[in-house]
């Protein structure tokens, strides 16, 4: 940045104590020549370099100041050239204009006054053509591409190796180099045919510009005209016209003024075809940005509906938007309610009712000329998708042939956007309600989590090993203990039907009325009778609960038991070297929610042998299931425990949560919970 | 899961084919709360390629057992297989639902 300001004003003054120099010798050019009536001028080297830094040092500051395109306000750039630049022009005349008055006033002939003015217009000149030449650079090289990047700077090189000639004092229109010129100005042809600015401009704009282009070509022809004017001029001590460089830099500039008229000219027609498709690109991004904004679904039907209008330049419409399965008119625009009524029962009558339909003629159908509408031309536009149909767009003009092809491809195109977008729009909602169903989840498991004892009381004469896996839904299992007595404990096995928050919930419950009820010290058939008791009032119609309660009582060496629709116990005697199943009946709990559910439930009294194994499950283990769809089962279950009731609680238990992941092979997601308890009474007496 | 009816004079017969699961079971439980199925005398249930129970679908049985025992409509299970009829014994369910063997037992004990 620095570096661009230095350079700046590096420019200005090169520019200003050049053109001082040049004004200087000029004038004793002059002077000398009035004397001594002497041609040419004294140093003629000196003043082609004092002209050749004055170009250079005012195009350099130009091409400095020269800012990138900013949007695609045009205008702003033609105004920059006629107010900075076309209005030297408009002085250089001004000031030609005073001189001409001066001496036809004082009939006084001045070289110098004449001199003076001649080398004025020389600086208006060149700055004029750097400000316009670097304007259209910016504008030319509107949405170029390599190729032109490259072409023009050759261009603007080659424009610049012709002030050498300058320099060198070679007659640029002399055989050698006019070929070489001429081909100049046939690059300079073909660079002009880029103006693709000029599509951009709306027709309002394009009205303007052209006022703009005139005044700037104004500005050229002054310019060309006062130096043609003064070329070769005897009265003048110096002549500009001899700069090739500054031909044909006014050659470029008015070239360009010109081309950029004519096309602006002949385009004016065809401008409101590109506004309109412009706009139609404007709304389809519009449309499928409407999901990063968070819009709503009305906000898209709101879109569609203008979008629509505007696009096919309807004039009459309405909107139907489906809620459930009723046709709802959303939207409608210069269309009675009756109006509506009337054609919808006639689509009806020709079932033609929600689907794609144009008729460009009503007239010629007796069903729609019986109507009496004011309108011709009818286009159905059904925003459907393969599995949904969101809404029926129906669009109306007051003229044959209303929507032409072209037409009807922007408005399906606007359907189809439509469509997408409100798909998206519902993928999105439907995703936040996941996570925030995801969530809930998580808070659920995490309060299964802290229902479930983390550690049991160890005892000399029992050892217990448990295992707990939830499904990734929320399941129901639950397991809990409570010391009754010194010698006693309860321990209680469960699954909640159902998954997710409300299995966690009745979990919870189940829990409560656990501890609740034991606190009283009952039998196992007691509890369960007044647990079904209790949760026939909360539970809900489809929702039951299995489950099993244990009482040991280590100075009887013997267990009560009670199962209400729970997995059968396993058990392993030692003394009959056994493993069987406890065969008793028991219904599930909240199945039948009055007094008769006390026949239901029996009660067990064991009495155990020391190193006797005692298994407790849920339905999550013997129903789990391998990729043949086979269940684990409780024979293969009963099968482990003969193969491993000799070892300790703990690896019994791991024996069989491994055979029960060989057997269903590595899966992520469990399908129910699954819980299992080892008991495993020691032959070690307990001291007291 | 696939769930089809057949009505028999005041019989009508539910056939479930597949697996009556948590989604599967809301289907079932539609079909169990259409008031007119509360003009039949018998409901039987053909099990026979009912290849497994959720606890959500016992749960619509459950649910309804109340109501068609007030109205006095006979609620019959049969061919079922072993597999789904463990699970029916082990929640007790067998002694509250009447579970035969075949078709015809079914049809006379519903006549009964």
């Amino acid at each position: 940045m620095l570096y661009r300001t230095n350079a700046k004003s590096l420019f200005v003054t090169a520019a200003l104590i050049s053109w001082s120099l040049l004004l200087a010798n000029v004038l004793l050019a002059a002077e000398s020549m009035r004397q001594e009536s002497s041609e040419g001028l004294a140093l003629p080297y000196i003043n082609n370099l004092l002209i050749v830094i004055f170009i250079v040092s005012v195009f350099g500051y130009q091409r400095l100041s020269a800012d990138n395109l900013k949007g695609i306000d045009f205008i702003s750039y033609l105004w920059n050239i006629f107010a900075k630049a076309g209005i030297a022009a408009y002085l250089s005349v001004a000031l030609y204009m005073g001189y001409r008055l001066v001496v036809n006033y004082t009939s006084v002939q001045s070289p110098l006054l004449l001199h003076m003015v001649y080398q004025v217009n020389f600086g208006l000149l060149v700055l004029f053509l750097a400000k316009a030449f670097y304007i259209w650079r910016q504008l030319l090289l509107y949405h170029k591409n390599r190729f032109l990047q490259i072409a023009w700077d050759w261009y603007e090189l080659l424009l610049f190796a012709t002030l050498l000639l300058t320099l060198l004092n070679f007659n640029y229109s002399s055989y050698i180099f006019l070929p070489l010129l001429i081909l100049l100005a046939c690059y300079t042809l073909f660079l002009c045919t880029n103006l693709k600015w000029v599509a951009y401009l709306t027709f309002n704009k394009k009205g303007r510009s052209l006022v703009l282009l005139l005044a700037i070509l104004l500005a050229c022809y002054i310019f060309s005209d006062f130096f043609y004017d003064f070329a070769d001029s005897p009265a003048l001590a110096i002549d500009y016209s001899d700069v090739g460089f500054l031909v044909l830099a006014m050659f470029f500039v008015s070239l360009y003024t010109l081309a950029a008229f004519l096309v602006a000219l002949f385009s004016l027609p065809t401008s409101s075809v590109f506004e309109q498709k412009s706009e139609d690109l404007l709304n389809f991004q519009r449309l499928s940005q409407s999901i990063q904004q968070g819009q709503s679904e009305t906000q898209v039907y709101e879109m569609l509906f203008d979008s629509t209008l505007r696009a096919s330049d309807a004039s009459a419409a309405w909107l139907e938007v489906f809620q459930g399965d009723e046709p709802k008119v959303w939207r409608q625009l210069t269309i009675e309610e009756e109006q509506i009524k009337r054609i919808r029962h006639l689509l009806l009558a020709y079932n033609i009712q929600n689907i794609d339909y144009i008729n460009n003629n009503l007239d010629r159908n007796p069903g729609f000329r019986d109507l009496t509408l004011p309108w011709k031309s009818l286009i159905i536009l059904p925003i459907k998708s393969k599995k949904h149909l969101f809404g029926v767009l129906y669009l109306l003009k007051d003229i044959e042939q209303g929507f032409d092809r072209e037409t009807v491809n922007v408005l399906r195109t606007f359907t189809n956007q439509t469509i997408l977008t409100i798909e998206n729009l519902r993928l999105v909602h439907e995703s936040l309600q996941n996570e925030r169903y995801k969530e809930e989840l998580k808070i659920a498991s995490l309060v299964q989590d802290s229902l479930i004892p983390k550690n049991f009381p160890s005892d000399s004469w029992f050892e217990i090993a448990t295992h707990a896996k939830a499904a990734k839904e929320v399941g129901g299992d639950f397991y809990d203990f409570l010391q009754l007595s010194e010698s006693r404990i309860a321990i209680i096995i469960g699954d909640v039907s159902g998954k997710g928050i409300s299995a966690a919930f009745h979990m919870a419950q189940m829990k409560g009325i656990f501890h609740g009820l034991m606190q009283q010290d009952m039998p196992p058939s007691e509890f369960m009778k007044q647990a079904n008791n209790a949760l026939g009032r909360c539970l809900e119609k489809t929702s039951f609960i299995t489950s099993a309660l244990y009482i040991i009582d280590y100075r009887m060496k013997g267990f009560m038991f009670a199962r209400a629709g729970h997995c059968h116990t396993l058990y392993y005697n030692s003394m009959m070297d056994d493993t069987f199943y406890f065969q008793t009946d028991g219904l599930g709990l909240g199945i039948i929610r009055d007094k008769s559910y006390n026949n239901h439930v029996r009660e067990m009294y064991y009495d155990y042998n020391p190193t006797d194994v005692m298994v407790i499950y849920t339905d999550g283990i013997v129903e789990a299931r391998n990729k043949e769809n086979d269940e684990y089962g409780e024979e293969r279950l009963r099968y482990m425990l003969t193969q491993t009731y000799h070892l300790e609680a703990e690896d019994i238990k791991c024996a069989i949560i491994n055979d029960l992941e060989d057997f269903t092979g590595p899966t992520e997601n469990l399908y129910d919970d699954q819980t299992l308890l080892v008991i495993k009474f020691k032959p070690t007496q307990p001291s007291e | 899961m696939k769930i089809t009816h057949e009505i028999k004079d005041t019989t009508i017969i539910i056939t479930l084919d597949g697996e009556l699961d948590a989604s599967s079971s809301v289907i079932l439980d539609e079909e169990l709360s259409d008031p007119e199925i509360m003009t039949y005398s018998k409901i039987l249930v053909d099990c026979e390629s009912l290849n497994y129970i959720s606890s959500a679908g016992l749960g619509v049985f459950i649910s309804h057992l109340q109501r068609f025992e007030d109205a006095q409509i006979k609620l019959i299970f049969y061919n079922m297989q072993d597999k789904v009829r463990n699970v029916f014994e082990i929640l007790g369910l067998d002694l509250l639902m009447t579970i035969v063997s075949d078709y015809e037992e079914a049809m006379t004990i519903a006549d009964e």
